[in-house]
C-alpha cells in the first residue's frame, strides 16, 4: 500500500476522536433527557465534532510530512496538540457562551467553576492524555496503514 | 637483544601459543547472535523505562480525573 499516504494519515488521525463522539454524546444526552439537567449539548458539541477529529486528523498529517526532517517521536508530536487545542477550544466555547473566563477562573454551563491553578493541572493532564493517545492509539494505527 | 635473544623468544612463544590453522572457522556463527544482543538489549530497557513513565502519566490522569470531577468535561471537551 504506497499510494495516499496522506489520506491514511488523516483517517488514522480521526478514528479516537470519532470514536469518542458518540460516547460524548450519549452521556451528555442521558444526562440531559434522563437526569433532566439542562446542559447546552448543542453548543458544547460543536467544538468536539467539527473542529477535533480534523484538528486530529491534520496533526497526522504533519506529523507524517515532517517526521523525516525532525524525528520527533509521535507521542510527543500528539502532546504539542493541545498547546493549539486549547486556545481554539477556549475561544469557540467562550464565543458560543459555554465558557466564561473569570478573575480567578473559567466557569462551564454556568455552574462549573474550575480555578486556575486547577486548569493548569488539568491541562498537563490533557497533555498527558493526548502522548498516551498519540503514542499507543495513533502511533499503531499509522503502523497498521503502513504509514509509520 | 641480539638476534639468538630473538630467535630465542620466538621459539618460547611458538611453544606457549597452539597453532592456528590457516583454514579453521568457528563451529558456530556468532555475529547473528551478537547483533541480537545488540539490538535487543537496549531496546528493551528502554522500552521497560518507557513503560513506567505512561504508566505514571496514565495514574496521574486518573487521579486528576478522580480528584477533580469537573476535569472531565473539560478532558472530553478536547477529545
Amino acid at each position: 500500500m504506497i499510494t495516499h499516504p496522506y489520506l491514511r494519515a488523516y483517517l488514522a488521525g480521526i478514528f479516537v476522536p470519532t470514536l469518542v463522539l458518540p460516547l460524548l454524546l450519549a452521556g451528555f444526552i442521558i444526562v440531559r433527557l434522563v437526569l433532566a439537567q439542562p446542559v447546552p449539548i448543542e453548543r458544547f458539541i460543536i467544538f468536539p465534532m467539527a473542529v477535533v477529529p480534523s484538528l486530529f486528523g491534520l496533526w497526522n498529517m504533519l506529523y507524517l510530512w515532517s517526521h523525516a526532517r525532525t524525528h520527533l517521536p509521535i507521542g510527543v508530536h500528539g502532546a504539542i496538540l493541545p498547546f493549539l487545542g486549547a486556545p481554539i477550544g477556549a475561544f469557540v466555547a467562550s464565543c458560543l457562551g459555554i465558557l466564561q473566563i473569570g478573575a480567578h477562573g473559567i466557569t462551564w454551563f454556568h455552574a462549573c467553576e474550575i480555578p486556575y491553578p486547577l486548569f493548569a493541572l488539568v491541562f498537563l493532564a490533557a497533555v498527558a492524555g493526548y502522548y498516551l493517545v498519540w503514542k499507543y492509539i495513533v502511533g499503531y494505527l499509522n503502523r497498521v496503514l503502513g504509514i509509520a | 637483544m641480539n638476534a639468538h635473544d630473538q630467535d630465542r623468544v620466538q621459539h618460547l612463544l611458538k611453544q606457549a601459543l597452539p597453532p592456528v590453522a590457516s583454514e579453521s572457522e568457528p563451529e558456530l556463527d556468532l555475529w547473528p547472535a551478537v547483533l541480537r544482543r545488540l539490538d535487543a538489549h537496549p531496546a528493551a530497557r528502554s522500552r521497560f523505562k518507557w513503560v513506567w513513565f505512561d504508566c505514571a502519566l496514565l495514574a496521574g490522569l486518573a487521579l486528576v480525573s478522580a480528584a477533580f470531577p469537573a476535569s472531565i468535561p473539560l478532558l472530553l471537551y478536547y477529545l
